[in-house]
């Protein structure tokens, strides 16, 4: 998949309130994390990618080819949405059996379901725990169950929905190697985040949203700068941003190797 | 969040009145339907539930409930009608089933019967918010434990309707048809119920853990959040309504 338009997107859960009105976002190779505070309209935006919601007006694409009329079912085989409750999809008493669930329901093989299965496991690290009962497992690799199962059913695009919350300083790492891995091989990559730390360290590009309207769309380099526009979304800087601009340096660091670098060379 | 409660905010005199008493009501209006069994007497209190209705505004809500009951109703009056033992002078007869005037009365008292049942409950719960009203019955001597189990059920219904909501968006996204024939949402209930399970026993859990750490269990006397509530003529009401009854016994047994 190259590139996943959303034209004119109008949605509302109510007659009386409107969540996005002529919305329009276009995804491509880019990794890209959404920010927002709550109710900006996040969630509600990738349920419409994955068909889970159908907006009242507007188009949406995939490579120019319409998938309006397609449920969030037939959906399933290219766009993959990990939710941010695991406990909301487990359901079978062996881990494996639970990532081979959603590629055998799109049509792969038991084989290749196993194959694939297998090899999700092992990215995300679970790969021991392959006959352990997923609720004799912690959350945060519960988590990981979860995001292994929509790995497995290999999809051109791959949503995260809040992939960080629970997850310790390991977990992290696994998933942002996950997320590299994910984009080397040519997948599109989306994510809700509300840790700016972890959007400005991952991502290419970051999408900022507020009350269902995008206030901020570029490279994330030049969106965390932006602190005005920021605190209009209730949203913070990177922490490594804040930190250079208290020490009085204008330029947009967002990792912490740019800073320490650029402190060293000033020594 | 929906709630599950039925009750109606509304300025009435009906509103303003003690829960206990209300309870005391629709107890009374359904034992007087027992003691009295005739149309009129029936009739009578059915009269008296309508006109609290009014009164406490409630009248057009309770209308669903009591269409609710239409089936049973019109089931009572078919099999009476027809079936009654004691059937014996004909009405009128659709082919070879005779439907008769004895089953016919008895299905009228039924039928009020059930009417000033439905009506009373709604009186109730129409008019009483549900925390105010399990409040009093604990005040009165009921376990806070049942008060809690009440209050919870009420919570944990449209909590659980969400939860489902969730689940079924996370099984249709691993590509779990929910829509379709009736094979096709057969098939998806399983992935479906086991995390609404699951979901609901953890909740569950966490809950009375979650109570426990706020001393929900402690022998010490608790204090009420909110101070006793005064209702006016409160026990003129009750002594009236109590009256009644005592009232209806005497007539049925010396009348």
């Amino acid at each position: 998949m190259n590139r996943f338009k959303l034209k004119d997107i109008a949605f509302s859960y109510s007659p009386d309130v409107s969540i996005f009105e002529g919305l329009d976002l276009t995804f491509d190779s880019q990794t890209t994390a959404i920010v927002g505070q709550n109710g900006a309209g996040k969630t509600t935006l990738v349920k419409i990618m994955k068909g889970l919601l159908k907006p009242s007006k507007g188009t949406l694409s995939i490579d120019g080819e319409s998938i309006a009329d397609q449920t969030a079912a037939q959906l399933a085989k290219r766009v993959g949405l990990v939710f941010q409750n695991p406990n909301d999809q487990i359901f079978k008493t062996n881990v494996l059996e639970e990532v081979m669930f959603g590629p055998l329901n799109i049509g792969f093989s038991r084989f290749e379901a196993e194959k694939g299965a297998r090899e999700a496991l092992k990215k995300v690290g679970l790969e021991s725990k392959v006959s352990d009962n997923p609720y004799d497992l912690s959350l945060s690799e519960r988590k990981l169950i979860a995001l292994a199962s929509i790995l497995a059913m290999d999809t051109e695009m791959v949503i995260f929905d809040e992939p960080t919350t629970g997850q310790d300083f390991a977990g992290k790492e696994k998933i942002k190697a996950i997320i590299n891995e994910l984009k080397a091989e040519g997948k599109l990559i989306l994510c809700i985040l509300h840790d700016m730390d972890f959007a400005a360290d991952v991502f290419e590009r970051t999408v900022v949203l507020n009350q269902g309207e995008v206030i901020l769309d570029g490279q994330t380099r030049d969106v965390f700068p932006e602190k005005n526009v920021l605190e209009k979304a209730y949203l913070e800087q990177p922490y490594v941003t804040q930190i250079a601009q208290a020490l009085g340096y204008n330029d947009s660091f967002i990792h912490e190797s740019e800073l320490v670098a650029f402190l060293n060379n000033k020594k | 969040m929906n709630t599950m409660t039925l009750y109606v905010e509304r300025n009435s005199p009906i509103h303003r009145l003690d829960p206990l008493v209300k309870l005391l009501y629709v107890a009374a209006s359904i034992l007087l339907t027992y003691i009295l069994p005739e149309p009129l007497y029936i009739g009578g209190i059915l009269f008296v539930t309508f006109l609290l209705l009014i009164i406490g505004k409630v009248f057009r809500n309770s209308l669903p409930i009591v269409t609710l009951s239409m089936f049973l109703i019109f089931s009572l009056v078919i099999v009476q009608g027809f079936f009654h033992p004691d059937n014996v002078t004909e009405l009128f007869a659709i082919g070879p089933l005779v439907f008769y005037e004895e089953g016919l009365y008895v299905a009228l008292v039924l039928v009020m019967r059930v009417l000033v049942m439905v009506g009373a409950f709604s009186l109730l719960i129409l008019t009483t918010a549900t925390d105010e009203m399990v409040e009093r019955l604990i005040k009165k001597g009921m376990s806070p434990k049942i008060g809690h189990v009440i209050l919870s059920v009420l919570q944990l219904i449209p909590q659980m309707r969400a939860t489902m909501v969730k689940i079924t968006d996370a099984q249709r996204s691993r590509g779990v048809e929910t829509e379709g024939d009736l094979l096709t949402r057969v098939k998806a209930f399983f992935p479906l119920i086991g995390p609404v399970v699951l979901n609901s026993l953890n909740e569950t859990k966490e809950r009375s853990i979650a109570l426990e750490m706020r001393g929900f269990d402690s022998p010490m006397k608790k204090t009420f959040l909110n101070e006793a509530k005064q209702y006016p003529h409160n026990k003129l009401i009750a002594g009236l309504i109590t009256g009644i009854v005592i009232l209806g016994i005497v007539w049925r047994v010396f009348g």
